[in-house]
């Protein structure tokens, strides 16, 4: 347990080192909210209070991409010949993945804090229960990301592969979810896709905690499900991968 | 001087095709905007947004692939390429002037596609009608070329120029008539950044396809000269800039 604490300590610190990259992305998120958000629901008419919608959605959605960031770093550490130091430390293969993957989640967490905390106190959700809630929704969706993108990375090993399938997942696993915008209001063949994203469930399972409107959200018993087996599958696959792939200097 | 230009161009061009990972991230960006989050929208408000945004999205697609050359020419400030640039056996302004062409007929080359998909959406304009609206395409991309030129040079570092161009890309894009119609903007922006969403190219790129393929909002001349003004003042600034940053990014 320490050890995976110590990855954590330094996944964390790494993060920090990225201070443009993330201030950009914070600065992304709010002109998506305070601009976008604002445009887009004065012309919305079949829901009366879109814009708190989306917001949620965008939250979600910028924490899905500091999660990714992981990915990002693995080939870093490639390039920079830094991979035979991680693999040189006393520390297991899953040791390293676990630390990495829930780093990941609590960076997404650290990193969207202030917007979360101040999101919540303009719509006005003090509850403890509530705030607890939406924020193990998150940090579990984010877990998952994070594993997502170490076994991607790892199962990959090409920049340019990981580069593009992860610029296509992010067009597409965005648009193709809840988070924009409901299921209810998609055409059936994109809902269908809807259903099967792991983002349609962070998304409405944050917003069920922050008791938006159920009519327009996916079943939180359903959400919850889902998202316990889509960490587990990519932490797992994650560990499995990384303990297979790391070695050997094949990276491109 | 055009053999000059012609051979910074067939440069350019040459190497944006290398850029197959990015093109192909810009295109899937592109196309989910349109396929997928337009279609939705279009059953959640009151009018066909589908088709107001397929020009919108040839216009964010022109940006983005005119401002590829910025991150390739501040590559080539960090790793000392702007020596082997200047000793080339090239005017000054055949270098400049080759660089922002080729940059013009990148964004071209690339929305191009999405204007012709906007075509099939809305409908087929008459040659004239085409002729101008690749016109209009070829000055905003020269400009943004230009001004990406600029920054990549100027800023040097990749932090700085990465952060640079998120932010001209946050205010260019979402200040603008891209995604949601200038009246909306007028609900919610205070009055300086209406102007800026008024007078910004990308705007004027948008609604001029709008107006030739759906005749709302109308082609007026005052939509191409403010065209023709920022886009003009985009390429003499960057031009101007690209000039004197590049001599003095090898002192």
């Amino acid at each position: 347990m320490t050890k995976i604490l110590l990855v954590i300590e330094r996944d964390l610190r790494s993060l920090m080192q990225q201070k443009s990259i993330l201030l950009m992305r914070w600065f992304y998120a709010i002109v998506q909210i305070g601009i976008f958000g604002l445009a887009i629901s004065r012309i919305i008419t079949v829901m009366q209070n879109y814009y708190t919608y989306y917001a949620m959605g965008v939250i979600v959605m910028t924490m899905y991409s500091v999660a990714i960031f992981t990915g990002y770093e693995i080939y870093d550490e490639a390039d920079l010949g830094y991979t035979e130091y991680l693999l040189s430390i006393p520390l297991t293969r899953r040791e390293l993945v676990l630390g990495r993957s829930l780093a990941g989640g609590i960076r997404s967490l650290v990193f969207m804090a202030p917007i979360i905390a101040g999101f919540m106190f303009l719509i006005g959700i003090v509850d403890p229960l509530r705030v607890g809630m939406a924020l193990v929704a998150l940090f579990g969706f984010t877990f998952g990301v994070s594993g997502l993108s170490i076994t991607l990375a790892v199962g990959l090993k090409s920049g340019d592969k990981f580069d593009i399938i992860m610029g296509a997942l992010d067009a597409f696993i965005v648009r193709l979810s809840s988070a924009l915008y409901p299921q209810a209001f998609m055409p059936k063949p994109i809902a269908i896709l809807s259903t099967f994203n792991p983002l349609t469930y962070a998304a409405d399972l944050f917003r069920w905690s922050l008791n938006f409107n159920i009519h327009f959200l996916a079943n939180p018993v359903t959400s919850l499900i889902v998202l316990v087996i889509f960490l587990t599958t990519f932490n797992v696959a994650g560990v499995a991968i990384y303990e297979r792939n790391l070695e050997g200097a094949s990276w491109r | 001087m055009i053999h000059g230009v012609i051979a910074v161009v067939e440069h350019d061009l040459r190497v944006f095709f290398k850029y197959r990972f990015t093109l192909a991230g810009l295109i899937s960006m592109n196309l989910a905007d349109l396929l997928i989050m337009a279609v939705v929208y279009t059953r959640m408000v009151s009018f066909n947004y589908f088709q107001f945004l397929a020009p919108g999205v040839t216009a964010t697609g022109l940006f983005a692939a005119a401002f590829v050359i910025g991150r390739e020419v501040n590559m080539e400030t960090r790793r000392g390429y702007n020596e082997y640039l200047l000793s080339l056996p090239l005017r000054r302004s055949e270098l400049v002037l080759g660089r922002m062409t080729a940059g013009g007929l990148r964004g071209i080359i690339y929305a191009t596609p999405l204007l012709i998909l906007a075509m099939f959406i809305l409908k087929f304009p008459t040659p004239p009608q085409f002729g101008l609206m690749l016109f209009a395409m070829y000055l905003l991309s020269t400009g943004i070329s230009g001004l990406a030129i600029t920054l990549a040079v100027a800023l040097r570092g990749f932090e700085r120029f990465t952060t640079a161009r998120s932010l001209l890309y946050l205010f260019l894009i979402f200040c603008s008539t891209v995604f949601y119609p200038l009246t909306v903007l007028r609900t919610i922006l205070p009055g300086s950044l209406i102007l800026f969403a008024q007078l910004n190219p990308l705007s004027a790129v948008s609604d001029l396809i709008r107006g030739y393929l759906i005749g709302v909002p109308p082609v007026t001349a005052q939509s191409w000269t403010e065209l023709l003004v920022f886009s003009g003042a985009f390429i003499i600034a960057g031009a101007g800039l690209y000039r004197v940053a590049i001599e003095r990014s090898v002192h």
